[in-house]
């Protein structure tokens, strides 16, 4: 399958977007059932994911918590569904718990992430919309997630504008 | 606005992306993008002061064309960023791919009792 690729519909919202070579009930268990989701979601190499408990009503409550195999500290992420549509999109809130790991800091309101899978040709086309509350969130997602020492290559150009590419 | 504030909401617009893309295979003038673009001057023009704003394109001055140049330092910054957001995700949807490779299995296993 093609890579995730990441773009910039506004201000303050990522979207990324993957295909995966699975009908849509399929990918849709992955994303509500916590035995499947701790299988994919567990992150970063080197983290595991202990704690996936996951009430995916309208209203249901979730929590993520992954720990370094490193050293035992925690960060983890929660939230209240708001939307569920079967097969097809799931829509809730999160909020960052940085726990003892230290990186970057908790937006005051959560953030909204909206996924919606769509199939077609017996792929599912998901699409995944982060959308930060507030510029300031944004800003402390994005010093969290800066990678360094990388050097500006146009072909990453391709990859994250590539959606906007009109001419 | 902060210039990164500026660069994001440059950057969220599909034709100043397309106007970046165009300027990563060199410089160009208002009236050359006014042509690939098939929009007013007016429109190219508003764009660009936004891009210019944002530290994503310069003018040169000495140039009575003004030729528009791509300013890739702060470009830098959010594509990195979009980067390793679009790598952490990736490195999530190849276990999901293994998994639904397994659902799939599972299921047919299932159709055939």
């Amino acid at each position: 399958m093609k890579p995730a690729e990441a773009s910039l519909p506004s201000d303050t919202e990522v979207l990324v977007k993957r295909s995966f070579d699975a009908p849509a009930r399929l990918a849709w268990r992955a994303y509500m059932e916590p035995d499947l989701m701790r299988r994919w979601c567990s992150g970063y190499p080197g983290w595991s994911m202990p704690v996936c408990e996951m009430d995916m009503r309208v209203g249901g409550k979730y929590r993520w918590r992954w720990r370094s195999d490193e050293n035992g500290q925690e960060f983890g992420f929660f939230g209240e569904v708001l939307e569920v549509v079967l097969h097809a999109k799931l829509v809730h809130t999160q909020s960052y718990d940085p726990g003892d790991t230290g990186f970057g800091s908790m937006g005051a309101e959560p953030s909204i992430i909206t996924v919606t899978f769509q199939e077609a040709g017996g792929l599912t086309n998901v699409a995944t919309t982060i959308k930060y509350a507030s510029k300031a969130d944004r800003d402390a997602a994005f010093s969290t997630g800066m990678t360094d020492g990388m050097e500006f290559n146009y072909k990453q150009l391709d990859d994250v504008l590539a959606e906007g590419c009109k001419a | 606005m902060s210039q990164l504030d500026q660069a994001f909401f440059a950057l969220a617009d599909p034709t100043r992306r397309g106007i970046v893309l165009h300027l990563a295979r060199g410089e160009a003038t208002v009236s050359e993008l006014v042509g690939c673009f098939s929009l007013t001057q007016p429109t190219i023009s508003s764009h660009l002061k936004v891009l210019e704003s944002a530290g994503l394109i310069s003018r040169r001055k000495e140039a009575q064309l003004r030729p528009c140049k791509l300013e890739t330092e702060q470009l830098k910054a959010v594509t990195d960023w979009l980067e390793n957001v679009q790598e952490i995700w990736e490195g999530n949807y190849k276990r999901l791919d293994a998994l639904l490779a397994e659902l799939k299995q599972q299921e047919k296993r299932e159709r055939k009792k």
